[in-house]
This record gives structure tokens, C-alpha cells and sequence, in this order.
């Protein structure tokens, strides 16, 4: 089974630190405008988050795991809710290799791969090289169509 | 041969749309008198009336300028006035004609056609207004082309075998209205009345005792409930007036509706799950619905993606029925682990403990201004282990031989019926409470619309070991059907020859890349 890079810690962890920020500056907010809380409170909210939002990223690393199996791709992956979820190549309409701001900065990039169910629709596998996207997508896209093809004629 | 709009298309589009413009004209100019005199309103009336030329023009001209062809491989639609639009469907890409005309256009003898193609969101085109027989000739040619046939013969060959599968009686039709109603609103009046009786009993003088106000409270209750429920009915006879189902070779054509009429068609080959539904009172009166979910939209159904192929009819010619279009047996549910049961009655007790401690707080947030007793939903636990019973009761899953079928429910319970080779992804979820239990959930992803509500053929609370061999399960049995009916193709086509036909087991997914290729090795 495949690990993510550990980099990808990063930038779950600055995701984090983004949406923390943003909950302190609310309870900032609450605290001047609205309610008057002690002085400490967005503090503490900022810290809350944060920690919470650092661990949880540390621990969605442990559990992050994909494998490219005989007939499908499989991931594992989830901290409160643990998802396992099978993708059979032939059901894969295509794959991207994409790249957002802060994996960009950090120097790595996903695979998204789109199936035509609607729950399922795209899975992303996050946390890989940007050389390592390309070629999982390569590969993908090649068992796809070998799952496509083998048994038509 | 381009065709074109009927033309009486051209003053119903004036009247529907003139009529907005003429009401808002009017008052206009009423008010312009007002403010100028005699002068402002005529200039008034006579804006309105360059207003209403310009839309006749308009229209008139869109009529002129439409026209579409219905070749042996697309269908090309030219329209526009201003800018004008040149679109191409393939007849494959089409997976439904749907028929609509409301009482005006029924007695003009016009339709509104509508085009579907998997996967979309919206309509993907629209013919408005074309005549009635048109229309169904159009819905005829395109199944015929569908059907592989060639752009030449009309009545070469037979016409398609057809045959009427189920029509509504009066008595279902009036079950339909009568079991039409939601089994919660009961519930949820009483707490409302007892609610607000002493808030009125204090608004109000109290001249009688306090059991003719309670009377009186309950007795408006009633009547509210009675009208909604007489409002629901008549909305469901409404629409499922005169509800026949007829196969047409591969496909289902429904029609239904009493003030808009539906002419509408489910293609088998596209069926992704289907659906029986139904609640304790049908499950007490022996009866069901069918729902067929496809991939793509359906226009005029109320759930968007699935159409209801059967409204209500007794279970066993439901059953009898769904087995006709998907030939899955009779199930044999393998119901979750009794140790679930506990999970459902802890949850009940802390859904209920919660309730309790929110009206414990606001009791004494607001210092006794509750009309119930904060402990009161607390005898509701008595319920809790029987509720707990019931859900797990009606849960199971089972594995045919060609089909999965999931069972969940009790208020509103769904058996879905999955053949193996429309199932996607395979989704395994264990929450951190299933994991305490030792249980999880297996999905079963499809390319119906209807799943991003939520209501996914899922095995539910599963054994641990279960779940692990239900997925690596569900992956083989996808791939041996889907190789399966690779076969067919290959045998059909190698019996038949040159012969183009193409079975089309086209879902979103399969690039039809083969059939071209088949055909050059054969030939």
C-alpha cells in the first residue's frame, strides 16, 4: 500500500491554520462587536483550531493509504469516518493531474480520477509529486483503457 | 427534410408572453395618465402597443427561422433571431423524448417535446411548439433509430412489439390521493397543538372550561391537517390521472397527468436501479410504488432522476413488474447483526437525552415560559428499544445472482435493486461509532442522479468481515457481467454479420469505441 508524501502534512496543516485564523478573527469579532467576552476567548479559539486542525492532519496522514489493485484502485483514507473506496478501472471516464496555490508552494500536486457515479464522481489522490501525479495518471489512464478494451473483440 | 414549428406556436408564444408584458403596460400607462394627463396615456398605449409588434415580429420571425432535421444520425436544430444557433444531437446521445401539454396546448393540438441525454442537468433541447402528432412521430423515429434502424423504412419492417404493462384504475388512482399524505404530520400537529394551548388559553378569555378550548385547538388541528392532506391527494391524482405504462420493445413509455399531460419514456437499457417504495400504511394495505432511476435527468417527476413507473399497485404486481424490466428473483434478505439494534436504541436515548437537556436549558433560560414540562420527551424512551426493532427489522441486503438489493427503513422504506454492471464505485464507511460496534456500511455508487439526495443502494450496518468480503464481492461481480455482456455483444453481433445493429449497452461510461471496430473485423 502507498503512502502520501509527508509533505502533504503541510499543507493540510496550513489549511488548517487558515481556517483557524479565520474562527479566531470571528470570535474576535463576536467579542468587540456583540457579546463581551473575556479577552482571551479568540485566543483560545485561534488555539483550539489550530491544534485541532494540526493533529487532525497528522493523523489523516496515518490513515491515507492507496494501492493500485489488480482490477481497481483502492483507497483508504478518513480520521472520524474511515472510507474505504474501490474504483474499478473500467468504470474510470478520466484522470487529472492538478495542482492548487499551496501545493504549488510546497512542491507537490493530486490526481483526480472522475467516474460517472454521483456519489463517487471524482476521487483525488492528494499528496504525490508532481512527477508521481503524472505518472499515476499515465498509469491509470492505460489500465483504464487496457479494462476498456480486453474484453471487446 | 427540415421540419419546423407548428405555427400556431407563434400566437401562443405571443399570448404567453404578451401577457406579462400587456399587465405590466397597463398599469404603467395607468399611472402615466395619472402623472401627465391624457397625453402621458396614450403615449403610454401607444408604447405598449410598438411593444407588442415588436414581440409579434419577433416571434414571427423565430418561426421562420427555426427549423430542425431528424437524420439517421443526429438530430440538427437551427434557431435564433439574433444570434443564431446551429446544435447537433446524436441520436444515441438521446436517452429520452418526453411529451408535455398542459389543457391550452391540448386543445390547440400542440406539444412541448423535450430531449434527454444522459448525465445532464437540464433539458438538452426543446422543441416549442410543434403538433401533437409530430411529436409522437418524433418520439416514434428516434426509439426506431435508437433501435438500430435506417433512415429509409417506414413501415418496412412490423411495428414495434408493444405491449401494455399496467393503467391505473380509479380505485388506485384514488389510493393514490388518499395514501398520498406524510405519516409524520400527526406527530408533529399534536406537539404543536398541545404547544400552543396554553399560550392561547391565556390570549384568550377563558368563558368555557379548558377542555373546550383543547377541543377547539384540536379540532382546528384537524381541519388544517385535512386540508393539507386533501391538498396533497389532489396534487397526486393531478398528475397521475389516466397512468398507463406500455413496453415498447426496449423501452418504457409512461403518459399520465390530467391538466398537464406527460408523454414520456424510460429506456430500459439505461436503468440504473429501481426502487420499491413504501410506507406502513401501503405495507398494512398489501401496496407499493415502483421508481425507476435512470442516468440523467427526467423532467416532471417529483424526485429528478428517477420516474415513477408504477404509482401504486398491490406488492405482488409491483414485484411482478420490477422483475419484468430487471430480472432479480426474490430476495432473501440477510438483516445486520442484532447487537445494531442496541446502536439504534442508544441513539433514540441520546437524540432524546439531548432534547431534554435543550429544554432543561431553555426552561431555565426563560424561566418557565415552555408549555410542556422540560422532562417530557423522556417517556419517549419507553419507544426507543421498539423503534431500534423495527429499523433493523427492515434492513438487510442480498446478493443475486445478477442483482444486489438493499433493503432500509421502516417510516419510508426503500428496496433498491442494483444490477451488478451499472454499479460504479464500491464505497466501504465505518464512523467512529460503527467502528465501536463493529460494523459498517457498504455503498454501492451509480450513475442515477437520484444517489446525490442520499437514498443509495447501501448495505447498512454490516458485520466488519461482511463489509470486507461485500466489497471485494461487488468488484468481481462488476467486472464477470460487465465481460458477460461483452460477450453478448460479440455473439450477437458475430450471429447477425454485416448487420450494423449495435446492442447498445451504452451507459455514460462505455466509450462505445468497439462497435466500429467489431464491425471492420467482421466484415
Amino acid at each position: 500500500m502507498n503512502r502520501l508524501h509527508p509533505r502533504i502534512r503541510v499543507v493540510w496543516a496550513g489549511q488548517a491554520t487558515i481556517t483557524a485564523t479565520v474562527l479566531g478573527l470571528v470570535a474576535f469579532a463576536v467579542s468587540r462587536l456583540a457579546l463581551s467576552l473575556p479577552v482571551w476567548i479568540p485566543l483560545a479559539v485561534f488555539l483550539v483550531a489550530f491544534g485541532g486542525g494540526v493533529g487532525l492532519s497528522l493523523l489523516r496522514y496515518r490513515v491515507w493509504r492507496y494501492e493500485i489493485r489488480e482490477d481497481a484502485l483502492y483507497l483508504e483514507r478518513g480520521v472520524f469516518t474511515r472510507v474505504r473506496t474501490v474504483v474499478p478501472f473500467v468504470r474510470i471516464q478520466h484522470v487529472d493531474s492538478s495542482r492548487g496555490p499551496l501545493e504549488r508552494l510546497i512542491g507537490l500536486a493530486s490526481t483526480v480520477v472522475y467516474t460517472a457515479g454521483s456519489r463517487g464522481a471524482d476521487v483525488a489522490v492528494p499528496g504525490l509529486t508532481p512527477d508521481g501525479a503524472d505518472d499515476l495518471r499515465e498509469r491509470l489512464k492505460r489500465l483504464a483503457i487496457r479494462a476498456e478494451g480486453e474484453d471487446a473483440v | 427534410m427540415s421540419r419546423t414549428l407548428s405555427p400556431i406556436s407563434v400566437p401562443y408564444r405571443v399570448v404567453e408572453r404578451g401577457g406579462s408584458i400587456v399587465f405590466t403596460a397597463v398599469i404603467l400607462s395607468s399611472g402615466a395618465s395619472r402623472a401627465f394627463g391624457p397625453v402621458g396615456g396614450l403615449v403610454g398605449v401607444a408604447l405598449v402597443g410598438l411593444a407588442l409588434l415588436a414581440l409579434i415580429g419577433y416571434e414571427v420571425t423565430y418561426y421562420r427561422r427555426f427549423e430542425y432535421d431528424l437524420g439517421a444520425d443526429t438530430l440538427d436544430i437551427r434557431s435564433g433571431v439574433i444570434s443564431r444557433r446551429n446544435r447537433e444531437i446524436p441520436i444515441r446521445r438521446i436517452q429520452n423524448v418526453d411529451i408535455s401539454r398542459n389543457v391550452v396546448q391540448r386543445f390547440l393540438d400542440i406539444a412541448v417535446v423535450d430531449f434527454e441525454t444522459a448525465g445532464g442537468s437540464e433539458t438538452e433541447a426543446s422543441l416549442r411548439f410543434v403538433d401533437f402528432e409530430e411529436a409522437k412521430r418524433l418520439q416514434r423515429e428516434i426509439g426506431r433509430l435508437k433501435r438500430g434502424g435506417d433512415e429509409t423504412g417506414d413501415d418496412e419492417r412490423e411495428p414495434p412489439a408493444t405491449e401494455e404493462l399496467f393503467a391505473l384504475s380509479p380505485r388506485e388512482l384514488a389510493l393514490v390521493g388518499a395514501l398520498s399524505f406524510d405519516v409524520r404530520i400527526p406527530g408533529l400537529l399534536f406537539v404543536l397543538v398541545s404547544g400552543s394551548l396554553p399560550a392561547v388559553s391565556s390570549v384568550i378569555p377563558m368563558e368555557g372550561s379548558v377542555i373546550v378550548l383543547a377541543l377547539g385547538l384540536v379540532g382546528v388541528a384537524l381541519a388544517v391537517l385535512l386540508v393539507a392532506w386533501l391538498a396533497g391527494a389532489a396534487a397526486a391524482v393531478l398528475n397521475y390521472y389516466d397512468f398507463r405504462l406500455t413496453q415498447v420493445e426496449d423501452e418504457l413509455q409512461y403518459e399520465r397527468g390530467l391538466l398537464r399531460r406527460y408523454d414520456g419514456s424510460i429506456p430500459l437499457d439505461k436503468v440504473q436501479t429501481l426502487t420499491v417504495v413504501d410506507d406502513p400504511l401501503k405495507r398494512y394495505f398489501g401496496y407499493a410504488s415502483l421508481r425507476i432511476e435512470t442516468a440523467g435527468y427526467a423532467p416532471g417527476s417529483g424526485e429528478s432522476g428517477s420516474e415513477a413507473a408504477v404509482p401504486l399497485a398491490s406488492r405482488d404486481r409491483v414485484l411482478a413488474l420490477a422483475n419484468r424490466i430487471e430480472s432479480f428473483g426474490t430476495p432473501a434478505f440477510q438483516r445486520p447483526p442484532k447487537r445494531v439494534r442496541r446502536r439504534y436504541a442508544v441513539r433514540y436515548l441520546l437524540v432524546l437525552g439531548a432534547l431534554t437537556a435543550v429544554l432543561y436549558g431553555v426552561d431555565a433560560v426563560t424561566a418557565d415560559a415552555l408549555p410542556w414540562p422540560p422532562y417530557s420527551p423522556v417517556p419517549l424512551a419507553l419507544l426507543a428499544p421498539v423503534a431500534a426493532h423495527l429499523k433493523w427489522r427492515h434492513r438487510g441486503y442480498w446478493l443475486g445472482e445478477h442483482h444486489l438489493v438493499t433493503r432500509n427503513g421502516f417510516l419510508r422504506r426503500r428496496i433498491k435493486v442494483v444490477p451488478y454492471y451499472r454499479i460504479q464505485t464500491v464505497i466501504d464507511s465505518r464512523t467512529v461509532f460503527q467502528r465501536r460496534w463493529n460494523v459498517a456500511t457498504v455503498t454501492a455508487d451509480t450513475a442515477g442522479s437520484l444517489s446525490l439526495v442520499g437514498s443509495d443502494a447501501a448495505a447498512v450496518d454490516v458485520a466488519d468481515a461482511d463489509a470486507d468480503d461485500l466489497r471485494v464481492t461487488l468488484a468481481t461481480r462488476l467486472r464477470e457481467s460487465l465481460a458477460a455482456r461483452r460477450g453478448w455483444v460479440d455473439g450477437a453481433v458475430d450471429v447477425r454479420g454485416a448487420d450494423t445493429n449495435d446492442v447498445d449497452d451504452a451507459d455514460v461510461d462505455d466509450a462505445d469505441v468497439d462497435d466500429a471496430d467489431v464491425d471492420d473485423a467482421d466484415a
